[in-house]
């Protein structure tokens, strides 16, 4: 059932929803509402600007426009757009801050060709 | 992919805040509450409660409580549904548990197994408190 899966879908917290628990799986997830507690993604977290995560993140990009707080993991970049707020800790490949965007908290980064050679054999196991 | 688009042209007449998707590929062990309309084609361990619609269709698989104002149901549920206005389980449908709703459409084909309520239903409790406080209006302008 699940390899009909399209891997490049993105799931949506539409505006006036709250998740609180624990989300995982092999997608991206675009935020406009709220979730609070876990979020462990193969594919990207997208942070609307609206959109207000509490929570321990661990996916491949982070893309914040709204208010993101916790322990971040990007395995890729973690981007922080003008309207975006970042309180916590993050650990990510590289990062993009843009001017307007809040920062508060710790950064740590990872060793781009470790992750490099790590995305790549996520890839090749699909196949 | 059909039902989905099938589902979005219809949704926007509904105040058009954008319907919320839980893709197949995302589990979520918690509460998922507000409102607003969902589709549902993930895994769910814990609650929904959801002021809204909320359709739950494959290979979607719920286990625990789930609580909207509409509720369609074409995936696999364990636990309890309730809705207050009505439950639609559909051919493919999967239910094990309660049912709770005012009005209830089983297609031919769905499988459910538990036990089935129908309380009153929002708009006779809806009329109902609407004319108690004319009553209580009037009688207070006759003496």
């Amino acid at each position: 059932m699940n390899a009909s899966v399209p891997p490049g879908s993105t799931s949506l917290v539409s505006r006036e929803l709250l998740i609180e628990g624990e989300i995982s799986g092999e997608e991206s997830l675009h935020v406009d509402g709220r979730v609070k507690g876990f979020v462990r993604l193969s594919g990207d977290l997208f942070v609307g600007a609206g959109g207000v995560v509490e929570a321990e993140v661990e996916a491949r990009n982070v893309v914040v426009q709204g208010s993101l707080a916790g322990k971040v993991t990007a395995r890729q970049q973690l981007e922080i757009q003008p309207t975006g707020r970042f309180h916590g800790e993050c650990t990510a490949a590289s990062f993009e801050i843009r001017e307007g965007a809040v920062f508060e908290g710790t950064s740590r980064m990872i060793d781009p060709a470790a992750a490099k050679s790590g995305s790549r054999s996520a890839a090749a196991k699909p196949a | 992919m059909g039902l989905f688009g099938k589902t979005k042209t219809s949704a926007p007449a509904k105040g058009g805040q954008g319907t919320a998707f839980i893709g197949a590929g995302l589990t979520i062990k918690g509460k998922v509450s507000g409102s607003g309309n969902l589709i549902m084609m993930g895994r769910l361990e814990g609650e929904f409660d959801l002021d809204g619609e909320l359709v739950i269709s494959p290979p979607a698989e719920v286990k625990g409580e789930v609580k909207a104002v509409t509720l369609s149901v074409s995936g696999a549920v364990q636990g309890t549904l309730s809705a207050r206005e009505r439950i639609h389980l559909e051919k493919s449908a999967r239910v094990q548990g309660t049912l709770a709703a005012p009005r209830l459409a089983v297609e031919d084909g769905a499988f459910f197994n538990g036990e089935s309520r129908m309380p009153p239903g929002p708009q006779s409790a809806a009329s109902a408190k609407r004319a108690e406080p004319k009553k209580a209006a009037a009688g207070k302008d006759e003496p």
